[in-house]
């Protein structure tokens, strides 16, 4: 079976943490969102009106503050306890955001997950 | 003057003629149905999950033939080698190799992607996303496509667009039309409704139906429906049934009947429908 990486929102990281009740084969994601904040080797996107989500960055990850970014990586706990964050195992620049409508995500992420036989596999 | 004219003529009718003859055969004559050269936009695992009825059989994907496919992904790996350019790519739902076969002739035209450095805007990089249109092919057991075309995708609504638009044909093969009340409406209403009524219909008579008229579609909904003996239905009974001329209804009947979706019983006005 190929990797999947299913297309979600942050209010469904709980979902996709390691630790979750559902035994999931995966925990590797896609999540899209803007680059609102730089930290070293953290950044924050903003995912529309659905809130941010922390990144744990790749030393080779190169990110550009206010781009639209799509990111594949896997739900894991932050360093200091503050909940969830993605730890980043690639990501694609989109350019600027204002080129795409993010509610046409929300759209995506809901088709995926509501007619999930053709784009992941049962857990 | 009149030199001129005349060739003028037998380059424009003549050759033009020849021409169009010429491009028509290689899509036409090759395939043994018109009806499989559709383009379905897919996700890479509902291409893993295409079944085929027995060995060299068109794939189906929610029971429809697919021939050609489209999708759209990340390339994770580019190998070329002289007569091709393998790559591998991932939407997200799983990964499938792409086989462009590299044209001798049109080698180095922009079609390809050779990597040394170019025009960036038209190569197909490492990691990037690119649009793949091909036909699903095999090879021992292996299941990869035999690519028409890769090309770079840049904008993120068309990567969207695409995921939707899967889900979208996928609703319409399981579940039929969008808004079809039921079965019962679909064949009044015009346009798609018609179309999607088909949905509905025997397997085999689904793709003869598509090619009918309006009306057609309409009195095999009603040889369908209505309740009839093994004679089916007189031609003045379904006009009066659908509230039509008869002359309509005859000449929608025998549309059906040269398509072979159904059939003359007791006279040659009274048909049922064929069921095979």
């Amino acid at each position: 079976m190929s990797l999947q990486t299913p297309r979600i929102l942050p209010s469904h990281l709980n979902a996709f943490h390691p630790s979750s009740s559902g035994q999931r084969s995966t925990h590797t994601i896609r999540i899209l969102g803007t680059v609102s904040a730089l930290r070293g080797d953290h950044a924050t996107i903003t995912c529309g009106k659905n809130g941010d989500v922390t990144l744990i960055l790749k030393p080779d990850s190169h990110l550009q503050m206010g781009k639209l970014i799509e990111v594949v990586g896997k739900v894991t706990d932050l360093d200091d306890g503050q909940g969830l964050g993605v730890r980043v195992l690639g990501t694609t620049d989109w350019g600027n955001p204002a080129d795409s409508d993010y509610r046409t995500y929300e759209q995506v992420v809901e088709a995926t997950h509501r007619f999930k036989s053709i784009f992941y596999d049962a857990e | 003057m009149d030199g001129g004219y005349n060739n003028y003529n037998s380059f424009g009718g003549g050759g033009g003629g020849f021409m169009a003859g010429e491009t028509n055969s290689p899509s036409g004559g090759k395939t043994d149905n018109r009806d499989n050269k559709t383009l379905r936009p897919v996700t890479v695992k509902q291409i893993a999950d295409a079944t085929s009825p027995y060995p060299e059989a068109p794939y189906q994907i929610d029971g429809a033939e697919v021939n050609n496919v489209l999708f759209v992904g990340q390339v994770r790996n580019i190998s070329s080698q002289s007569t091709n350019i393998t790559y591998k790519i991932d939407d997200g739902t799983g990964e499938i190799e792409v086989k462009k076969w590299v044209d001798s002739a049109t080698g180095d035209s922009m079609d390809t992607d050779e990597k040394g450095p170019g025009d960036g805007k038209m190569e197909v990089v490492l990691n990037g996303y690119a649009r793949v249109f091909g036909a699903i092919k095999s090879f021992a057991n292996k299941r990869y496509i035999g690519a028409h075309s890769v090309r770079p995708m840049t904008n993120i609504n068309e990567l969207h667009c695409h995921l939707l638009e899967a889900t979208a044909v996928h609703l319409f093969f399981t579940r039929g039309p969008p808004g079809g009340a039921g079965a019962g409406g679909n064949a009044a209403a015009g346009g798609d409704a018609v179309m999607g009524g088909a949905e509905d219909y025997g397997g085999g008579q689904n793709k003869a139906l598509l090619s009918v008229s309006p009306l057609a579609k309409k009195i095999y909904h009603l040889l369908k429906t209505e309740p009839q003996d093994d004679a089916g239905m007189e031609l003045q009974h379904i006009a009066s049934k659908l509230n039509l001329p008869t002359m309509d209804v005859a000449r929608a009947g025998e549309e059906l009947l040269n398509a072979g979706i159904i059939f003359s019983t007791m006279n040659e006005h009274t048909w049922a429908i064929l069921e095979y």
